[in-house]
């Protein structure tokens, strides 16, 4: 009762109390703006992209969880905990030195292992400022479609085939060889795998490529490399007749670590490749300055030789990752990894 | 001099020496339970280093996913040999009562050890659990260097893996733990540790030596220079050589006050 007995007789102080709180908001508003530009000129909000990795000093760098050796080699335990390496690692090693420098203060890298097919789409979410995996910048897929690619950081990419079948191999090679007489004719690219069996990985440019050239083979998906390796050989007379992938992948696998697969050539020995590519570093279209800056710095390490020597110390060298992983690998965050990575498995693919 | 001074005089002698000989035991006490703590310390550690052993080729595993080597499960077999090397039993470990031979100091720093170890077993999860990969690098000694760093980190106490040639730097051993590994080499297999006061008798520190069993000589076995899963050229070890040693470091108080 007193209280609205209090209330009823507030009704008079209701005018000034409007009149004393919008005076009050209109002065905090003014000391709003004052506090707005003291903070901007103590620290200015993030402009840009490159603004923002500096003000945060992280980049948030996405690399696939599956191993593309030796882009990027499976996650491994070392002296100084788990590790990720690997030419796409030094790399990316570049970069934050740079950016670093570009900052004055240290960047730190915070890498996101995820499934390569997920590396578009966490950058679309802007989980990621970049990602580096191998990736060809010239696939005409819709879900490569709408990001931005630096300048090339390895030349020598594109599509090839490996077989551990010498039939396969020599299939394949008849049907290389120059038109003559009695010969089968030479068949342009895809058309020499047709009849076959061939695994390609989700996501990544050889599924596309299969999508869309190989129209009379029999598509295999799988989810990984290793994955493409088991399903292969574990079932020898309907399983994989080739795998197809990134070339210069495919080629450190056969020649170090499954050295009963080989890479397909031509009748004269040469490689056969059914695409060329260059692989360069993904970020998102609108992240200008950032791509000015990735490449400036591949400018400057292509120029100085460096990407050469990056490029052989990988490609050629002979080494054990586990080695170089404890000397110069990256840690990564344990929180952003998939749970309990998987190569996964293959099956046929039900789309054709 | 006055029979009241004598007796004063007297009086304050006998109580020094009292005192002398209290601060004297008292190190001496302290003395045997760091150096009791330290071996169980290391012993310990090796411990932990025939677990992840034992489980290596599960770990390599590159056919199964989750190897269900959990922290839990490592923790149970770290207890279990544990107590073979020194019949004590961590689960009872704080009920027990202290020692002299599971001296206070032991009851507090066994149990940090055991939870270092967990927290480095639970980090690898992500490493361990893959399908697909052989070879992660979680061996004992990648093990060993971040329980140790872990320990340390949260203890007053210093663990550390050393050897003569170690294939990581950061596990060279200094002049002191080189000529103790020198010495221990040319000995042949035993429980012998070595214990020193150093830093004018305000640290202790106990060196425990590894030996090679036959698991280990898969990378540090022969052919010598041949290069092993890892990369790193094998050492030509066989089977009960001198491995390394594990160092503990544990600061004194008594007397330092």
């Amino acid at each position: 009762m007193n209280r609205r007995d209090s209330g009823v007789g507030g009704v008079n102080a209701a005018p000034r109390w409007a009149l004393l709180c919008v005076a009050l908001a209109w002065l905090s508003l003014q000391g709003c703006g004052l506090v707005y530009d003291a903070l901007q000129y103590v620290a200015p909000a993030a402009t840009d992209e490159l603004d923002a990795i500096c003000r945060l000093q992280r980049v948030h760098v996405g690399m696939a969880v599956e191993p593309f050796r030796p882009f990027v080699f499976p996650a491994i335990w070392t002296d100084e905990g788990s590790r990720i390496t690997g030419l796409d690692v030094e790399l990316v090693r570049h970069i934050v030195d740079a950016l670093s420098q570009q900052c004055g203060r240290p960047v730190t890298p915070v890498l996101h292992l995820v499934r390569f097919r997920d590396l578009f789409l966490q950058l679309s979410e802007g989980k990621l400022d970049l990602f580096v995996s191998a990736v060809p910048s010239n696939v005409p897929a819709p879900a490569w479609a709408g990001f931005a690619y630096s300048i090339p950081y390895f030349q020598h990419g594109g599509l090839a085939g490996i077989t551990r079948r010498p039939d396969v191999s020599d299939r394949i090679r008849q049907r290389l060889q120059p038109p003559s007489e009695g010969v089968p004719g030479a068949q342009a690219g895809a058309q020499v795998l047709d009849g076959l069996a061939v695994a390609v990985q989700d996501g990544t440019a050889s599924q596309h490529y299969a999508a869309a050239n190989l129209k009379s083979s029999r598509i295999v998906r799988c989810d990984s490399l290793p994955a493409a390796f088991e399903s292969a050989e574990a079932v020898v007379d309907q399983g994989i007749d080739v795998i197809l992938g990134a070339r210069p992948v495919l080629e450190y696998m056969v020649t170090r670590v499954k050295k009963e697969w080989q890479l397909i050539t031509q009748a004269d020995g040469k490689p056969f490749f059914l695409t060329s590519a260059q692989y360069a570093v993904v970020m998102s279209e609108g992240s200008y300055r950032l791509r000015w800056f990735v490449n400036g710095v591949i400018f400057r390490l292509d120029e100085s030789g460096q990407l050469e020597r990056m490029r052989a110390r990988w490609m050629d060298e002979s080494y054990a990752f586990p080695r170089r992983a404890a000397a110069e690998g990256l840690p990564f965050d344990v929180e952003k990894m998939v749970v309990h990575y998987s190569q996964g498995a293959c099956r046929a693919d039900r789309a054709r | 001099m006055k029979t009241g001074t004598l007796i004063v005089t007297l009086l304050a002698s006998g109580l020094l020496a009292w005192g002398v000989t209290d601060v004297r035991e008292a190190r001496a006490v302290e003395r045997a339970e760091a150096e009791e703590t330290a071996r169980l310390l290391a012993k310990l550690m090796r411990a932990g280093r025939l677990v992840i052993d034992q489980n290596q080729t599960m770990i390599d595993d590159p056919h199964k996913g989750d190897k269900g080597f959990t922290p839990d499960v490592f923790e149970q077999q770290l207890i279990v040999e544990f107590r073979k090397e020194t019949a004590i039993d961590l689960r009872t470990l704080a009920a027990t009562p202290s020692s002299i031979l599971i001296p206070p100091l032991a009851k507090e720093l066994l149990p940090a050890f055991v939870l270092a170890s967990k927290e480095v077993v639970r980090e690898a999860q992500v490493v361990i659990n893959q399908r697909g990969i052989g070879y992660k690098n979680f061996i004992p000694a990648t093990y060993g260097s971040q329980a140790a760093r872990r320990f340390t980190g949260q203890s007053h106490v210093r663990l550390k893996q050393t050897t003569l040639k170690p294939r990581n730097p950061k596990n060279e051993p200094d002049d002191y733990e080189a000529s103790v590994l020198k010495w221990l080499s040319g000995r042949p297999n035993a429980q012998a540790y070595v214990s020193e006061l150093t830093d004018k008798g305000r640290t202790l520190r106990v060196v425990m030596p590894i030996y090679y069993v036959k698991d280990c000589l898969k990378c540090h076995g022969e052919p010598k220079g041949e290069q092993d899963i890892s990369g790193y050229p094998k050492e030509g070890a066989r089977e009960g050589d001198l491995a390394g040693a594990i160092t503990v470091t544990v600061p004194l108080n008594v007397g330092n006050r």
